[in-house]
C-alpha cells in the first residue's frame, strides 16, 4: 500500500478579494521509502504541497491518503496527533528550541509521543545523536553549534520518533556545499537503515543528486515525476 | 507535562532583564498589596477594638430612652437593675449567662471644670477599675500614675484633657457636675493618673473615677447609665445576643432594656466593612496593573517565538499545550514576583507595625465623639502574606491566558512563515 495518495488535490489561499492559487489539481502517490525531491521555481507550490502532506494545512479541494486514512476526515486535534506521531520535519532555519541542548531538543520529540519510559528515551536519543554523527556534542545548546551540526540535530529529531515520513523543507538552503553533502549524506543513510520516507523541497541540485525520485511543480502542477534506479552520488 | 514545565522554566532565563522587569513588577504590586491590606486590616481591628472597649462591648444594654439622649449623657434613664432592684444583682444574673464572660457597669455623666477664665467640659466615667483593666487598653495608655481604686476620690485623666485645665497628675481638681436629681454639686478630687491615647475622647474629653464614687456622688446607689457585655469570643455575639434577649424579656424588662450588638452601635464598623469591601478591589486593580507588564512580556515573547511556535505545531504540540506553555512561562514569573513581594511586604509591614503611624495632625478636627484612633499601626500576618501571593500568582497567570491564547491559536504554517 502507498503511504501517501494525492487526488486532485488543490489550494488557493484567499488574501482578500484576491484568491491565489497555489495547488492546481494534483495527483501523486509515494511508496514507503521513498527519498524524493519536489523541486521548481519560486511560488510553485512546493512549501504548499509540503504543508499538505505534513498535515500542517487543509486542501481547498481534493484528497490525502496517508496510510492509507484519509486526512481530510480529521479534526485540528487527530491532524496534530498524526503530526506527533507519524510525520517528521526538518526546516531550512532549523528552528531548534535555544534554550535546550541538542539531546533535549530531540528527547522533546520523543517525549511527546509519551510511549517509551526514561531509559529508552535515553537510548533511542544517544542512538539517533550518534547515528546522525553528533556524539559528544549532546550537552552543546544550539548556539554553540555549527549549521551543519544544528541541521543534524534537526534531523535527529525529525527521526527519533521513527515516522513513516519526514518532509525536509530547503533543508540545505543555509549550508555551505560541504556541510549540505554531509547532512544528505546522513539523511539518504537514514533512508536506506530504517526504511524511512523522505520528501524533499529544494532548489538546490546536490539535493536532486540524491534523489531517487524528482517531482517538478510548475504553477500548481506536477510538469515532470521521473523516476531513477539510482541516485546520482550512492548509486 | 513535565517537559512543558522544563521549556517553560528555562524560558525564562531567555531575556533575563525582561523576566526581571516582569518579576520586579510584580512584587511591586504584590508588595503593595501586602501593606496596604496589612494598613487596612490594622485600621480596621482598630476602630472594631476601640469601639467594643469604649463604646459597645460586645454587647450594649441600655434604657430604651436613654439611646436617643445618649450624647447627652442624661442621668434619667439609667440602668438599674431587674425591677429595680440594682445592677449588681442584674450582673451577677447575666455573668450565668452562657458563652458570657463578663458584664461590665459604665455610669457615664457630664461634668465641668473652671480654669479661671474658661470652663471646660468634660465627661466623667464611672467605672469598676479592676474590670476596666481586664477587659479595655487602658493599662497600656496610663503613661503616668496609676488606674483609679474603688472607695477614693480620684480621677484619672488624657494628657489634652490634663493640659485644657492645667494640671498634671498629683494635682488637685473641682469637678462639677448635676446629680440625677438635678441639683449641682462640686467635688474636688486628686488626679491618680495620666492616660496618653490616641483617641480624643480619652485624651481630651473623658475623666475616669471609681463607680463607687460616681454612684454616691450622683445619687444613683447600685445604677449605671450602661452595661457592656464581654462574650467569650466576639464571634459568638449573634448566639448570645437572643440569648440576652430572651433573658430581658423573661425578667419582663425587654419593653425597658435594649439590647445591641457592637455592629448595631457604630456609625464607623459599617464605613469599615464597605472599605474593606472596597479596598479587596483596590488590591485587585494594583495587581493587575503589575499585570500590564507582564502582559506586554508575554505579547513581545510571542512575536519573538512565533517561528517557534510554530514548529512546535508541525511536531504535533496541540493548542492547548502551546497555551499551557505560555501560561506556565507567565506563572512562574507570578510565582517568582509574588514570593518576593510577600516576603518584603510582610517585612515592611512588620516593621511599621512596630512604629506605626501617626495621622494627628491630619485628623484633628475630628469630633472627639468618633472612635477613630489616630495611630495606625498595620498589621502583619502570615495569612495576609499569604493572600497576597497567591492573588498574584492567580492574577498573573490568569492575565497571561490572553496573550497564550493568541499563541495557540495561531496557523502552524503561518505561524513558520513568520520573521521569513
Amino acid at each position: 500500500m502507498a503511504l501517501l495518495e494525492l487526488k486532485g488535490l488543490k489550494k488557493v489561499y484567499d488574501q482578500g478579494k484576491i484568491e491565489v492559487p497555489a495547488l492546481r489539481g494534483i495527483d501523486l502517490t509515494v511508496e514507503q521509502g521513498e527519498f524524493t525531491t519536489i523541486f521548481g521555481p519560486s511560488g510553485s507550490g512546493k512549501t504548499t504541497l509540503l504543508n499538505l502532506i505534513g498535515c500542517l494545512d487543509t486542501p481547498t479541494a481534493g484528497t490525502i491518503l496517508f496510510d492509507g486514512q484519509s486526512l481530510g476526515e480529521l479534526d485540528k486535534k487527530e491532524l496534530a496527533l498524526v503530526r506527533r506521531h507519524n510525520v517528521g520535519f526538518v526546516f531550512q532555519s532549523y528552528n531548534l528550541i535555544p534554550v535546550l541542548t541538542a539531546y533535549e531538543n530531540v528527547e522533546f520529540a520523543i517525549r511527546l509521543i509519551n510511549k517509551y519510559d526514561k531509559r529508552e528515551i535515553r537510548d533511542r536519543v544517544m542512538g539517533i545523536l550518534k547515528a546522525v554523527g553528533l556524539e559528544g556534542l549532546e550537552n552543546r545548546r544550539p548556539n554553540e553549534l555549527s549549521g551543519g551540526q544544528k541541521q543534524r540535530v534537526a534531523i535527529a529529531r525529525a527521526l527519533v520518533k521513527e515516522p513513516k515520513l519526514v518532509l525536509a523543507d530547503e533543508p540545505s538552503a543555509n549550508l555551505d556545499s560541504k556541510t549540505s553533502e554531509e547532512v544528505l549524506a546522513v539523511m539518504a543513510k537514514m533512508n536506506r537503515e530504517l526504511g524511512t520516507t523522505f520528501i524533499f523541497s529544494t532548489h538546490d541540485p546536490l539535493v536532486m543528486d540524491y534523489a531517487r525520485r524528482l517531482i517538478e511543480i510548475r504553477d500548481g502542477l506536477i510538469a515532470k515525476d521521473q523516476r531513477r534506479e539510482q541516485d546520482a552520488v550512492l548509486n | 507535562m513535565s517537559y512543558l514545565l522544563k521549556i517553560a522554566f528555562k524560558n525564562m532565563f531567555r531575556s533575563k532583564l525582561r523576566t526581571l522587569v516582569s518579576i520586579v513588577a510584580i512584587a511591586f504590586g504584590v508588595m503593595i498589596v501586602v501593606f496596604a491590606r496589612g494598613l487596612i486590616v490594622g485600621m480596621v481591628d482598630k476602630v472594631f477594638a476601640d469601639h467594643i472597649h469604649y463604646n459597645s462591648g460586645h454587647i450594649k444594654i441600655i434604657d430604651r430612652d436613654y439611646q436617643m439622649r445618649e450624647r447627652l449623657l442624661t442621668l434619667n434613664y439609667p440602668v438599674d437593675g431587674l425591677g429595680g432592684r440594682g445592677v449588681e444583682e442584674m450582673i451577677a444574673a447575666m455573668e450565668a449567662l452562657d458563652k458570657v464572660e463578663l458584664v461590665i457597669p459604665r455610669l457615664k455623666f457630664g461634668a465641668l471644670v473652671s480654669t479661671g477664665d474658661k470652663l471646660v467640659s468634660m465627661s466623667g466615667w464611672g467605672v469598676d477599675p479592676e474590670q476596666e483593666l481586664a477587659f479595655t487598653d487602658l493599662e497600656n495608655k496610663l503613661v503616668e500614675g496609676r488606674m483609679v481604686r474603688p472607695g477614693e476620690q480620684a480621677v484619672v485623666m488624657g494628657t489634652a484633657l490634663l493640659k485644657k485645665i492645667n494640671r498634671q497628675v498629683g494635682d488637685k481638681v473641682t469637678i462639677v457636675f448635676n446629680t440625677a436629681f438635678g441639683s449641682v454639686k462640686g467635688v474636688t478630687f486628686t488626679i491618680v493618673g495620666r492616660l496618653e491615647s490616641g483617641l480624643k475622647l480619652l485624651n481630651e474629653m473623658v475623666f475616669f473615677l471609681p463607680l463607687d464614687q460616681a454612684q454616691t456622688l450622683l445619687e444613683m446607689e447600685d445604677q449605671a447609665t450602661e452595661l457592656l457585655l464581654v462574650a467569650s469570643d466576639p464571634k459568638l455575639v449573634p448566639q448570645v445576643l437572643p440569648e440576652v434577649k430572651t433573658f430581658l424579656a423573661a425578667a419582663g424588662e425587654a419593653g425597658r432594656y435594649l439590647a445591641l450588638s457592637y455592629r448595631e452601635t457604630s456609625d464607623l464598623i459599617p464605613l469599615m466593612d464597605l472599605s474593606e469591601l472596597m479596598f479587596s478591589y483596590v488590591y485587585l486593580i494594583i495587581v493587575l496593573l503589575s499585570c500590564v507588564v507582564v502582559v506586554n512580556t508575554m505579547i513581545m515573547i510571542i512575536r519573538e517565538r512565533t517561528r517557534e511556535i510554530g514548529m512546535m505545531a508541525a511536531l504535533g504540540l496541540e493548542g492547548k499545550n502551546i497555551l499551557q506553555l505560555f501560561v506556565i512561562e507567565g506563572a512562574f514569573m507570578g510565582i517568582a514576583g509574588s514570593l518576593v513581594g510577600a516576603v518584603l511586604g510582610h517585612l515592611i509591614t512588620a516593621y511599621l507595625g512596630k512604629v506605626g503611624f501617626d495621622y494627628g495632625e491630619a485628623l484633628s478636627a475630628m469630633d472627639a465623639e468618633v472612635l477613630f484612633d489616630t495611630m495606625f499601626y498595620p498589621v502583619a500576618s502570615v495569612g495576609n502574606a499569604v493572600f497576597a501571593f497567591l492573588l498574584g500568582v492567580i492574577v498573573v497567570t490568569l492575565a497571561c491566558l490572553f496573550p497564550a491564547r493568541r499563541a495557540a491559536r495561531l496557523q502552524p504554517t503561518e505561524a513558520m512563515r513568520a520573521g521569513q
